[in-house]
């Protein structure tokens, strides 16, 4: 795939996301708390999620992109082990689950609206690093990933899998809302 | 104006803090803003600084894209709910083959221009009420229609130094 081309598509994705996150500002504190079963993530904790992840992976991906001595290529070829990972964060058309790592569930935590704008500050950061991303080598840049330092992913794939992630968990934020719509209409029927 | 605002094909709804563009990207788009209002900024080391605005009946693009076909390090930033027309750069390059147009779009580029030096002599005036008052006299609807936080970063104060300088 051409580098500039992948780069220019990862970014607007990174807007719309970060335009996402712009419009949950607007709903109160009860929606963004809310929970389907006590197991399940409300949105600010699906918002923290993605935090902790940011927490790990944008500082790696500056340092990397800091010390790294390659130079930008016009194409990018995904790593088997990277193509994989990415495409396997991206959501199915009916969400199907997957496990999180216990150091990445916010379950519970206290968390208010806050957590949106360190979202948010954390997708300028993001495009920011994207818009560097021209000046070094996406295939050469490689990346140690949260699982092992000893796994590592291309910086190209690295950046598609941290997005695609995002991606599925704000399918999963769309999902709490409407099934949280769902449950207000029945309550007030019932009150009717 | 009308005539360019018919060029648009698509209308953008855009709430409080949405980004139109975002630095990085190569938006080539000409935007006419139809009502609310978006600010222009950079961000350097995370610090923002806007360079311009654009409110009602306005047209508003990533100049370096649009006239560089380059990704640009700007951001466009709704300032409250706002809606914007797009009209696409091949539309309006469509639009320049005939004679007449090329003279409005002149027209509009001139004063983009006298436009620019007037925000460089801003930016150079070292006396932050000369810079307020400058703007003030030149652009009296900034102040109907923007946050003053964002005027206050425009002129390069704070927000505190803006209401001061209003009041006095």
């Amino acid at each position: 795939m051409q580098t500039e081309q992948l780069i220019q598509s990862l970014i607007e994705e990174v807007r719309q996301i970060t335009n996402k996150a712009e419009r949950l500002r607007s709903l109160d504190y009860g929606d963004l708390t809310w929970r389907q079963a006590p197991e399940s993530w409300n949105i600010l904790e699906c918002i923290e999620h993605l935090n902790l992840y940011g927490n790990f992976y944008l500082p790696e991906i500056e340092r990397s992109i800091l010390i790294s001595r390659s130079k930008p290529e016009n194409e990018f070829h995904s790593g088997f082990l990277g193509a994989y990972f990415a495409k396997s964060m991206l959501p199915k058309n009916k969400l199907n689950k997957m496990k999180t790592f216990k150091d990445k569930n916010p379950l519970n935590k206290r968390l208010d609206k806050t957590a949106i704008d360190r979202f948010v500050e954390q997708q300028l950061r993001l495009i920011h690093l994207l818009s560097q991303a021209g000046s070094v080598s996406l295939n050469k840049v490689k990346i140690k990933t949260s699982i092992s330092g000893l796994i590592k992913l291309k910086l190209g794939d690295t950046y598609q899998f941290l997005i695609n992630h995002m991606l599925r968990h704000f399918r999963q934020i769309e999902k709490i809302q409407t099934t949280l719509k769902k449950t207000e209409t029945r309550r007030n029927l019932h009150v009717l | 104006m009308r005539e360019i605002i018919e060029l648009s094909d698509k209308t953008i709804f855009l709430e409080r803090n949405e980004f139109l563009k975002v630095a990085g990207s190569m938006d080539t788009n000409i935007y006419y803003v139809e009502s609310g209002a978006l600010r222009v900024f950079v961000l350097d080391e995370f610090e923002e600084q806007t360079i311009r605005f654009g409110y009602r009946q306005n047209l508003i693009s990533s100049l370096d894209s649009f006239l560089g076909n380059r990704p640009s390090g700007l951001y466009i930033q709704a300032l409250k709910k706002t809606v914007v027309k797009r009209i696409r750069k091949e539309s309006f390059d469509n639009f320049l083959r005939e004679e007449g147009n090329r003279v409005l779009y002149t027209n509009i580029l001139e004063t983009l221009v006298l436009q620019q030096m007037e925000r460089e002599v801003d930016i150079l005036t070292s006396s932050p009420r000369e810079r307020y008052q400058r703007v003030l006299k030149r652009s009296p609807q900034l102040f109907q229609e923007i946050p003053h936080r964002y005027i206050a970063n425009y002129l390069r104060m704070t927000p505190e130094t803006l209401s001061r300088l209003k009041k006095t």
